[in-house]
């Protein structure tokens, strides 16, 4: 077992709400402020006692900006996991283990978005390292390039598209439920998905993720000092980061082939947390697109590209009694794309029992970071019972 | 010889595939082997990793392979917008043939009926063009069905 199996909790939650990109009353660093003072609030510390500033991908409103606006007394610990959505549990087995490593006490892990008036998000976020095989040949998008990964899966391996849908139907749904939800107001029918406009074969428009203007953010600290404060503690039981050999910067030539690409870091996930796919009792699961998050179904072991057919449905997929509810506050496609930070705080309202569309004494949370990425994590949560 | 990508350099990504861009430009498709241990290594890197030689050699090559995977874009991205007029448009990830299974991506041209996962192409070099971002190319073109293999599925 991992030394921070349990270690470490999420002791408080914060996010602003998400505006359509580009119209943000508030700068990013102002939008990661709020959400960072929200949090801290939440968990019932003075955000002056953030010691810890971690983050992903391409932020850039660092513990420098953020330290004279939040009167920290000393930051202690600071850092970036690489990678896009792929690090964002990462970053908090990057807080865990700076806590109990004693560099530092009360950490934020957070991600602030807002679209800079003469580039997309999609573009910042892709930080220049698209390789000359994808641009020369017409391929710039996330949405174009996990479309190569998702095809594959449906057309060798012979996944059906019907999983697409209920993933996407599954994230929309949930969102009506959710006033903070983006999509809240979108009924996601059958012909509604069918006939919608195409992105990237195999993926149409609601297959996609949204680009939001917003922030979120975590507040982490020891799981001893969790006990004593307001909320209900997030126990984090494992959070691997990672890639297999025959993965990485490889340009579509991943060995052995794997849509997701988390084999390997789902493996680490059960093995560090002692618990299994079956145990689980509710998963936000990163979808830049739907097919992804099928493919961190099947990677996780949740079900195989044979079975993949039959456990990826509406019906499984939905709270409060389906098999495995997925993305309850509708996710990146229904509720909001801070570039997934606001799974975090979905996976943690789900331990407290204040989810939208809560799961009945939810135990197990899992989050699965961005799939597809050249390097990515998960994350394991759970109540005191489980540790 | 002066290559025309060189002035318009692409920096993302490894960046050890000036070779493979070069012949493209000299209108060759070569891939690279490592020199110490023969292993095809694509994409092209510093060192391979299996041996520790710092040494590839760039073997001419066939293109033609099966397609891996594919997928056709109906939306003009911003940093492929010198497509936009071509939208739709597939690009097509290709297993070349005797290449220890390199993958190597192409614009689809022609007949799109039989594309699918597992269709035969052959490839086609195009020198350096502007919807190439000013490099040069290769394009993929469905081979005649009466050589294609069998789809996987
Ligand atoms: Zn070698």
């Amino acid at each position: 077992m991992s030394r921070l199996r349990g270690a470490t909790a999420i002791v408080g939650i914060g996010q602003t709400p998400y505006y359509k990109r580009g119209t943000s009353p508030d700068p990013e660093l102002k939008l990661a402020l709020r959400a960072i003072v929200a949090a801290a609030e939440d968990a019932g510390i003075d955000p002056r006692d953030i010691d810890g500033f971690i983050s992903y991908a391409s932020e850039r409103n660092d513990a420098q900006k953020l330290m004279p606006a939040l009167g920290t007394k000393e930051v202690r610990f600071a850092s970036l996991a690489w990678i896009h959505g792929g690090g964002i549990p990462g970053a908090l087995s990057i807080a865990a283990s700076a806590i109990v490593a004693g560099q530092a006490e009360t950490v934020v892990v957070y991600r602030a978005m807002a679209e800079a008036s003469h580039q997309r998000l999609r573009v910042a976020v892709a930080q220049n390292d698209t390789a000359a095989q994808y641009l020369v040949n017409g391929l710039e998008s996330p949405a174009q390039i996990l479309a190569l990964r998702s095809q594959r899966l449906l057309q060798a391996h012979g996944v059906p598209r019907s999983t697409m849908k209920a993933m996407a139907q599954a994230a929309y749904h949930h969102a009506r439920n959710n006033p903070r939800a983006y999509g809240r107001n979108t009924v996601l029918d059958d012909e509604t998905y069918e006939n919608a406009r195409l992105i990237s074969e195999p993926y149409n428009l609601f297959d996609c993720s949204r680009e939001n203007d917003a922030a979120v953010a975590v507040i982490v600290t020891s799981a001893e000092r969790a006990k004593d404060l307001a909320q209900k503690p997030a126990y984090i039981l494992s959070a691997p980061m990672g890639t297999l050999a025959g993965g990485g910067a490889v340009e579509e030539n991943i060995r052995p082939f794997s849509c997701a690409g988390q084999l390997g870091v789902a493996r680490r996930l059960w093995a560090e947390s002692g618990y299994g796919p079956k145990d689980v009792d509710v998963a936000q699961v990163y979808q830049n697109m739907t097919g992804m998050g099928v493919g961190s179904l099947i990677d996780h072991g949740f079900c195989t590209v044979d079975t993949a057919g039959e456990f990826i449905t509406f019906d499984n997929l939905i709270a409060p009694s389906g098999r495995l509810p997925v993305n309850t506050s509708g996710g990146d496609l229904a509720e909001g794309f801070v570039h997934g930070m606001g799974l975090v705080t979905e996976a943690v309202r789900q331990l407290r029992g204040t989810s939208c569309n809560q799961v009945p004494g939810a135990r197990l949370s899992l989050m699965t970071g961005g799939p597809g990425d050249t390097m990515t994590s998960t994350a394991l949560f759970g109540t005191a019972e489980t540790l | 010889m002066e290559y025309e990508f060189e002035k318009r350099r692409i920096t993302g990504g490894i960046g050890a595939d000036d070779e493979y861009w070069r012949g493209l430009e000299r209108g060759e498709f070569r891939l690279p082997r490592c020199a110490g241990c023969g292993r095809w290594m694509w994409p092209a890197h510093f060192r391979c990793g299996a041996c520790g030689s710092w040494e590839m050699e760039w073997h001419r090559t066939v293109p033609k392979g099966t397609i891996y995977s594919w997928t056709r874009s109906w939306y003009a991205f911003e940093r492929v917008k010198e497509r936009a007029g071509d939208v739709p448009y597939v690009t097509a990830l290709v297993e070349i043939e005797g290449a220890g299974g390199a993958r190597v991506m192409g614009v689809l041209v022609g007949d799109e009926t039989d594309l699918r996962v597992g269709a035969a192409v052959t490839g086609e070099i195009l020198p350096p063009t502007e919807k190439a971002k000013g490099y040069p190319s290769i394009v993929w073109r469905l081979a005649d069905a009466s050589d294609a293999v069998p789809s996987p599925v």
